[in-house]
């Protein structure tokens, strides 16, 4: 132990020397003081660092077109952010807003907020689309990236993004960040007379927005039947059918809303097994096999739309 | 079914007497449901509730100490009481597209000390909870290193690892709130908060493992969730009190936590805190990724925005009385609360019962630690007099925690994160309690 020790010090005694002054992030040895886990291969780096910068450090090569985007959002992005940006329910909006930052309810969006273009990249490779993260290719990320930069007219539609051309992006409300520099504010810790109580005004909550079932009568008996109720199915619709179904995105049947379900249980529930597990084209929308998510079994498919018709009789 | 007392303070006070003889968690219900009695609904369903509760009162010996208790390991992995099957997280549904997106809260009005347990630990994830094998688990180190490293589990817990008890707060808490009060309860207007002890090794540990090469500014810290939840934090802070996180409470972290490995950045915004964490790359500049512009940015009413807002700064709240946990009747009363500050240590809290015109220093209960819920308290004597209850925290850096109103000044009502100002609570006279702010 003493001398593990004596040989580090003499290490870091080395390096300091060497290195002529001690700062923060230069005071480390050269050796490895514990030697536990191993090299990481530049094969098994390639596969993980996928992380862009606003500077382009991390963008591969490749290219994609305004064009190419178009199809490829519509497919796969479109069903959320709606075919202009413009978001599905409480899906995110990803264009317009420009000039309504300062406004009482500002829109936030890619070309309105987002101060690098590197984000759209990054972000879009890394968590989209939504139930199928990782799987776009880096000319398709390009081509996305070009579309939804087109869609907030930052590019024209003939635009073809490259990593050779992407430091030329600028966006728009980049120059209106700032660095933090709270604190912002600054309260005094008076404890007498420190206001007129006459000119206290209390405003009350705004009513029926607070889930509150829980604290009303018979909560008890709901809890009971929620508990009751298909956990294998409600599990697998929660991963896999909730981010369509549960908004009625892209024209999937919503669940709970008994009207639109009433004909579709009148098929019976082995037609609508079928068609989740099989995919099925219909005249409001299209279902893919299993939802888009393949490593289904037949069987959790199965129960996660007994799951949908409970719910939605 | 009884008829309705005409004088419906007396009604209240025989509820609150029947009540009072109920266990804990039947007695809120019935609280609650006594006091929709007094406007005006029949009283059946709880005379019924207390008599079948009276063969276990004394003089009567309890069923339970006339039949044998279940054996050990009869719960291998134990649970709470079937009683307190109400303390569970909440959410509120139109805050989110999605639930696999999406955020839940602690119940902090039933919670004691300074510790939440695992189970209730608000959640917040961007891609749903990942099921991750810790034996297929890796923590990557790369960038401007000597040696990019590659850690398994076993690896990683072969380090010197250290335990430190800190709250860990999302900064969206109370983000609801800054046009107006509209959460009815505290858990939703303050429970994307809890404090646990974590147990992990220190990233600076790892990181000289690696070797730091000169001109490193920043790190980025990146999930292994199907978010690849990614943030920038400067190599100051990294090299400072960060953790690498693979215990909490005394047991490997529960799933919704970042099974099995976090980050870990006290004081500082939850999403700063990685969850499964699968790599650590060391570069010059910040990342500048989704969470760190689009979202967790600070947008300020003349349309600029702060950027790289980490610090959590001073914030406390009355945890009783609550909207919750009103008032059970006249008398002394154990006023309760928690503050915090990532700054440090919580050095003071005063209590006003007015609004706000005066203060009072509240007592600090149990440990004060650094980045850690501090709880304190204040005794009051209760006469059904309207209150306006506040509290107002300061922390050892000497920083005030501000009014709704000096926020709103200094930064408008769209910057959602962050909002850490004094909170209200409007006591009325027959004890209960509402959110609200002061104009």
């Amino acid at each position: 132990m003493y001398n593990s020790v004596k040989k580090h010090f003499k290490t870091l005694v080395l390096a300091v020397a060497a290195q002529g002054l001690l700062t923060s992030t230069a005071a480390f040895a050269d050796e490895p003081k514990y030697g536990f886990g191993r090299i990481a291969t530049q094969e098994e780096i390639a596969g993980w660092d996928i992380d862009i910068r606003p500077d382009g450090q991390g963008l591969p090569a490749g290219s994609g077109s305004v064009a190419d985007g178009e199809g490829l959002y519509e497919a796969q992005c479109a069903s959320c952010h709606g075919l202009f940006g413009e978001g599905e329910g409480r899906w995110p909006v990803l264009a317009g807003g420009e000039g309504t930052l300062a406004h009482e309810r500002p829109e936030k969006t890619v070309g309105s907020y987002w101060p690098y273009a590197s984000t759209l990249w990054d972000y879009t490779r890394r968590a989209m689309p939504f139930t199928a993260p990782q799987s776009l290719t880096a000319d398709e990320t390009y081509a996305i990236t070009a579309y939804v930069l087109y869609l907030n007219e930052i590019v024209d539609e003939e635009f073809v993004l490259t990593k050779e051309n992407f430091s030329t992006i600028k966006m728009p409300n980049e120059p209106n960040f700032f660095e933090d520099d709270r604190p912002d504010v600054k309260n005094t810790a008076c404890m007498k007379d420190c206001k007129d109580p006459a000119s206290i005004k209390v405003v009350s909550t705004i009513a029926g927005v607070t889930p509150l079932e829980h604290l009303e009568e018979g909560a008890a008996e709901t809890a009971a039947e929620a508990a009751s109720e298909n956990t294998h199915g409600k599990a697998i619709y929660d991963q896999s059918c909730a981010v369509c179904h549960d908004h009625g995105v892209a024209g999937a049947p919503k669940t709970g809303d008994a009207d639109v379900w009433g004909d579709r249980i009148a098929t019976g529930t082995e037609m609508l097994v079928k068609r989740a597990i099989t995919g099925y084209v219909g005249d409001e929308g299209v279902m893919p096999p299993k939802g888009g998510n393949m490593s289904l079994s037949d069987e959790d498919v199965a129960e996660a739309v007994r799951y949908m018709i409970e719910k939605s009789q | 079914m009884k008829k309705l007392s005409e004088n419906t303070t007396d009604l209240l006070q025989e509820i609150k007497t029947e009540a009072a003889e109920l266990p804990k968690n039947k007695r809120r219900d019935f609280m609650l449901n006594g006091l929709k009695l007094t406007a005006g609904t029949a009283l059946a369903t709880t005379v019924g509730q207390v008599a079948a509760s009276q063969s276990n009162l004394p003089p009567n010996v309890p069923e339970w100490s006339k039949t044998l208790g279940r054996g050990v390991v009869s719960v291998p992995y134990g649970l709470p009481s079937s009683y307190e099957s109400d303390v569970i997280r909440r959410t509120v549904e139109w805050l989110t597209a999605d639930k696999i997106a999406s955020i839940s809260m602690t119940p902090l009005h039933e919670m004691s000390g300074i510790i939440t347990p695992s189970g209730l630990h608000f959640e917040r994830y961007h891609g749903g909870v990942p099921d991750i094998n810790p034996d297929e688990h890796r923590l990557m180190i790369n960038g401007m290193v000597d040696r990019p490293l590659l850690f398994t589990m076993d690896d990683l817990m072969r380090f010197p690892s250290e335990s430190h008890i800190h709250f860990l707060e999302c900064p969206a808490n109370g983000g609801m709130e800054w046009r107006g009060a509209q959460m009815e309860a505290l858990q939703f207007t303050h429970g994307m908060l809890s404090g646990s002890e974590w147990t992990g090794v220190r990233l600076s540990t790892l990181l000289q493992e690696a070797g730091i090469k000169p001109g490193a500014k920043w790190v980025l810290a990146e999930g292994a969730d199907a978010a690849g939840m990614s943030r920038s934090i400067p190599i100051d802070k990294a090299l400072d009190d960060t953790l690498v996180v693979f215990a909490q409470n005394g047991e490997m972290l529960r799933p919704e936590q970042g099974y099995p490995v976090r980050l870990f950045t006290p004081g500082w915004e939850g999403n700063t805190s990685v969850k499964w964490l699968r790599r650590i790359e060391v570069g010059d500049m910040p990342w500048e990724h989704r969470e760190e512009t689009s979202k967790y940015t600070d947008l300020l009413a003349d349309g600029t925005a702060r950027r790289h807002t980490f610090v959590q700064e001073v914030n406390s709240v009355i945890t009783s009385p609550c909207p919750e946990k009103p008032i059970q009747g006249k008398g002394l009363l154990q006023l309760e609360g928690i503050a915090w500050s990532g700054r440090g240590k919580v050095k003071r809290v005063d209590v006003s019962l007015d609004g706000g015109v005066s203060w009072q220093t509240a007592k600090i209960k149990g440990l004060v630690l650094t980045k850690s819920l501090t709880r304190f308290s204040m005794e009051i004597n209760w006469q059904g007099e309207p209150l306006l209850l506040q509290s107002r925290a300061i922390d050892e850096t000497g920083y005030v925690q501000p009014t709704l109103a000096q926020l709103r000044e200094a930064r408008g009502t769209n910057s959602i994160y962050h909002k850490n100002s004094i909170h209200t609570w409007q006591v009325q006279t027959d004890g209960a309690v509402n959110n609200v702010q002061l104009g």
